[in-house]
């Protein structure tokens, strides 16, 4: 999995970001700090760079996130148009995604802690 | 964590012809460093953004079409609840200015009667191609009373000022008024009727 090479215990206190989350590639503030809420699941998050088209999606194995219950927690944000009963969250300015995803269902989201960066 | 982490929830529309560039307001497909991912693929529904105006955190909800504008269904049910509405034109495509009046129409058919609305001209980068004058642009505007701005979604020019501009024309409007907490259930299921992804940035 590639977020078990990086160390986050750093990132966390008392449950949540100690940090803002930021994009990776232009600095846009998606989550101010102490409001994401750490959590681990296991999800097949698509990579932000594909190589193999639209009909072989490729994905990779994800597992420690930031739990936002209400979508309006965030700084900026994009949503995709929803896959599977779930949209897929982006940089609001760059629009570098996905960088988590949001749950229909449950109308929560998370931002893999692998897809950002902590400033 | 009940706490709010703003004062205002502002919802806003981007309405106008296919083609005027909507969606590239919305989604910037910024350089082709991104433009093969699978988020180009399946398209930008609508984008959370925290502006900050007059010391109050303000919280603007953007919702593109996604396309429904091609087969005239942009009804109520996609102007409810919205407080601001982009008008975006293309200033290259004449047909798509004079339907301006029309998406007018539709605006004062279906939504809110107060929702607070501007127009924008949009790829004022391509001038060699203008074929709306920006003083046209500007007259229709006075005639209703609304703000006009000339953008490019491309080349980044006026976007996040019309965003601003309308988000405080919306905060004079609901200055003195208590945040409604019903703005916080935001239905973002909204049924996919196409699947228009392509984009006009890509040309």
């Amino acid at each position: 999995m590639p977020d078990c090479g990086t160390s986050y215990e750093n990132e966390v206190a008392d449950g949540y970001n100690i940090r803002n989350v930021k994009c990776s590639f232009c600095n846009c503030t998606i989550l101010k700090q102490k409001l994401g809420k750490f959590t681990t699941l296991e999800f097949d998050l698509p990579l932000m760079k594909q190589i193999g088209g639209a009909y072989n999606i490729e994905t990779e194995k994800v597992s420690l996130f930031w739990l936002v219950k209400h979508m309006m927690t965030f700084e900026n944000v994009g949503f995709s148009n929803t896959v599977d009963n779930k949209k897929y969250l982006t940089c609001a300015d760059c629009d570098a995604g996905p960088i988590g995803f949001h749950d229909l269902t449950t109308k929560e989201s998370f931002i893999a802690l692998s897809r950002v960066t902590h400033r | 964590m009940a706490k709010k982490t703003y004062d205002l929830l502002f919802k806003l529309l981007l309405i106008g012809d296919s083609g005027v560039g909507k969606t590239c307001i919305l989604f910037r497909f910024s350089d082709d460093a991104f433009t093969t991912t699978f988020i180009s693929t399946i398209g930008i529904d609508f984008k959370i953004k925290t502006v900050e105006l007059r010391g109050k955190k303000i919280k603007l909800q953007i919702w593109d079409t996604a396309g429904q504008e091609r087969f005239h269904t942009i009804t109520t049910s996609y102007y409810r609840g919205a407080m601001g509405i982009m008008l975006v034109y293309d200033i290259t495509n004449e047909k798509s200015f004079e339907n301006i009046i029309k998406w007018l129409r539709n605006i004062d058919e279906h939504a809110n009667e107060d929702v607070e609305k501007m127009i924008l001209g949009n790829k004022c980068d391509m001038e060699d191609k203008r074929a709306v004058s920006k003083e046209r642009g500007e007259a229709v505007a006075r005639e209703h009373g609304i703000r006009f701005m000339e953008t490019s979604a491309k080349a980044s020019i006026n976007i996040d000022r019309a965003f601003n501009e309308l988000a405080e024309a919306i905060l004079d409007k609901t200055a003195g008024r208590e945040p409604g907490d019903h703005v916080d259930r935001v239905t973002v299921d909204r049924r996919q009727q196409s699947s228009t992804t392509g984009s006009c940035c890509n040309k």
